[in-house]
């Protein structure tokens, strides 16, 4: 029998019976939809996040903390995994420390801090970030750079410099803050007692420009800026959170024994991370979300492909008889086989077609409530949240894929009814009522 | 004249549950091409299981089925489903595919045995004609009598040109009237275009237009009478 006739025949027998037919492909098509639309969105929010974190990213820096220190959860391979129990604190001084180490072309200590903000009637929570802007400004020169006014401070003057988003945090031009404006930073002091709350002023000397992103490490939108100077005498310290070192060059080899040089200066005491190491977490615990949402997605392919078994098997019965004839006919066992894993074939490519279609406008739909949030968020939470947007991101492999799946998975379940049918002894079924 | 079915000794023996039952207890039956056969006898005399070997549906338990000098029990599934391509069987209850029309019927045992549509197309059209049917040819079996049913299931018998007709109870599911019609069209095929028939039935009427009539009774052939 010719394959074109396998196929029509196969297919006169699924017309027959539409709606369960459709019923059937109704299954599949959940199965195949849940898998898209998961894996859309989850490679969606990796690409946007992706770019949000290489955006104004510096590849050739190395992010210096001591262990335990904020960032360091984002470490990648070789950092922070000793103790974390030690006395160890970096020190603003340590920058000298790292200079010394080869490939390393100059380091800025960073002090770090959450605090309250004031400006004029205004209150709201901040990152006060201590670092000597100059230097600053010659590793991010990208991303640090002024809109308005002029970043390289007089390091004892108590000016500040603020991301674009604490100047103008609901984009529409209505400004918080803007240059020569006063500002009042207040700090809790937390070790003082009774814990007490200290109060810095300061005017703004410059607005960056906008920088987008999450500005892991580098600078961010969000944050507002004071010379070192002033941040270790306003709170009192000598340590710093942490140390952006720049490279001489973005050589993996040269990331890699740098870091292992930076860690051993310090007898182990610091972590260190590397933008690189960063974005290659993140892809390998996106990598096991996938996995974990897909298999959720698959489990419902596999009920799906039960649905086909019994299915198969209630229609095996009803046409005994019809395979006694076809057989009697001279049809081969192999080929009732074919015709009845063909008719599965076929359900499974049309729950996969249509599965493939639905899931890509369920991914659509729930980027689109997604984007509702985050706009809504960032009016409602000012400068704190940014308004992330998803792009459901459907490539062909996940197609592709899909479809795969969604018909192998229907032969899988379809093979064991087609083998019965297809062991079927003509007389028997010949006289099968 | 060729030998074309040859049953030697032939014995088949049933489990009935735990009970052994002797459908045949030794056949002896030479056809040969053009012949007309009636073998015919009462209910239980073993005339179908007889049937079921000379269509190579089923396997003796004892003696040899040959075909074409071939021995059917000496052939592998596949085997025995190929020749079967070259018998036409005719049931008593026509077994026609119900959603498939009285073309399509005809078609699927050409499609079945390899012919391309062109051919197929052809040949079906002037099988209908023969039977009688060419204008009902894109009616579904449902929309036919019971008679025309039977036509249909004649020429889808005659479709691969088969080397005889294996006929159980042709006539038994249609009234009489139109049982006389498809007779007459039995007779025809094989007095016009020497088409080998070998017919089980207890239609006395039926049995009397063959040229031999093989009585059956308990599992042997009891009596044979030349027309």
């Amino acid at each position: 029998m010719k394959a074109q006739d396998i196929l029509s025949y196969s297919f006169s027998a699924i017309k027959l019976r539409k709606l369960r037919a459709g019923l059937t492909t109704l299954g599949v098509v959940i199965g195949i939809a849940a898998i898209v639309a998961l894996l859309s969105i989850t490679q969606g929010l990796q690409s946007t996040i992706t770019k949000q974190l290489t955006t104004g990213f510096a590849t050739d820096t190395l992010i210096v903390s001591s262990q335990g220190g904020g960032g360091s959860f984002l470490a990648g391979p070789g950092g922070g995994a000793s103790a974390a129990s030690s006395d160890f604190r970096l020190l603003i001084s340590d920058t000298q420390i790292i200079n010394g180490i080869g490939n390393v072309s100059t380091s800025v200590a960073v002090i770090q801090k959450g605090c309250y903000v004031k400006c004029g009637d205004k209150l709201w929570t901040a990152t006060i970030i201590g670092v000597d802007c100059a230097e600053y400004a010659d590793i991010y020169s990208s991303t640090f750079a002024a809109e308005s006014g002029d970043i390289s401070l007089n390091p004892d003057n108590e000016t500040i410099v603020v991301g674009k988003r604490v100047s103008d945090p609901w984009e529409n031009g209505t400004l918080l803050c803007n240059v020569n404006d006063t500002f009042e930073i207040i700090w809790t002091n937390a070790t003082a007692r009774p814990p007490e709350n200290e109060t810095y002023t300061g005017y703004v000397a410059a607005v960056l420009n906008e920088i987008g992103g999450f500005g892991i490490g580098g600078p961010s939108d969000y944050n507002i800026y004071i010379p070192i100077s002033q941040a270790q005498s306003f709170f009192g310290t000598t340590e710093c959170s942490s140390i952006i070192v720049k490279l001489k060059n973005d050589d993996e080899a040269t990331i890699d024994s740098t870091s292992e040089a930076i860690r051993n200066a310090f007898d182990k005491q610091v972590s260190v991370m590397s933008a690189t190491a960063v974005l290659n977490t993140l892809s390998s615990v996106f990598s096991i979300v996938e996995l974990f949402l897909g298999g959720i997605a698959a489990i419902s392919l596999l009920v799906a492909g039960i649905g086909i078994m019994n299915i198969m098997i209630v229609s095996l019965m009803e046409r005994t008889r019809e395979i006694g004839i076809l057989k009697a006919l001279g049809m081969r066992s192999q080929t009732v086989l074919l015709v009845f894993v063909c008719e599965s074939v076929i359900i499974g490519l049309m729950g996969g077609v249509i599965g493939i279609g639905s899931g890509w406008v369920l991914a659509e739909i729930v980027a689109l409530v997604f984007r509702g949030g985050g706009v809504i968020q960032a009016g409602s939470r000012a400068a704190t949240t940014s308004g992330m947007t998803i792009t459901p991101l459907l490539t062909p492999t996940v197609a592709l894929l899909a479809l795969g799946f969604g018909i192998g998975v229907s032969v899988v379940f379809a093979l064991y009814p087609a083998w019965r049918a297809s062991k079927l002894k003509p007389v028997e079924a010949l006289r099968y009522e | 004249m060729a030998t074309i079915v040859e049953a030697v000794n032939l014995k088949k023996t049933y489990m009935l549950g735990k009970v052994p039952v002797n459908a045949l207890r030794g056949v002896n039956l030479k056809v040969e091409s053009g012949d007309f056969l009636a073998i015919f006898g009462p209910s239980g005399s073993g005339k179908s299981t007889l049937l079921n070997l000379i269509g190579a549906l089923d396997k003796p338990t004892e003696g040899k089925m040959l075909i074409e000098g071939v021995d059917v029990s000496t052939l592998n599934d596949n085997q025995v489903t190929d020749l079967r391509r070259g018998i036409g069987f005719v049931f008593q209850f026509f077994n026609l595919i119900p959603r498939f029309t009285a073309r399509q019927n005809v078609e699927l045992s050409m499609a079945i045995a390899g012919l391309s549509k062109a051919d197929r197309r052809k040949r079906t059209g002037e099988l209908l004609e023969t039977v009688g049917l060419k204008e009902r040819m894109n009616h579904k079996p449902a929309e036919l009598s019971g008679g025309e049913q039977q036509r249909v299931a004649i020429a889808r018998a005659l479709a691969n040109n088969p080397k005889f007709l294996l006929m159980d109870e042709p006539t038994g599911n249609i009234d009489s009237k139109t049982a006389s019609e498809i007779i007459g069209l039995i007779k025809e095929l094989n007095e016009e275009k020497g088409v080998t028939i070998i017919m089980v039935t207890h239609d006395q009427r039926l049995a009397s237009q063959s040229k031999r009539i093989m009585q059956m009774y308990d599992g042997q052939i009891v009596q044979e009478v030349l027309n």
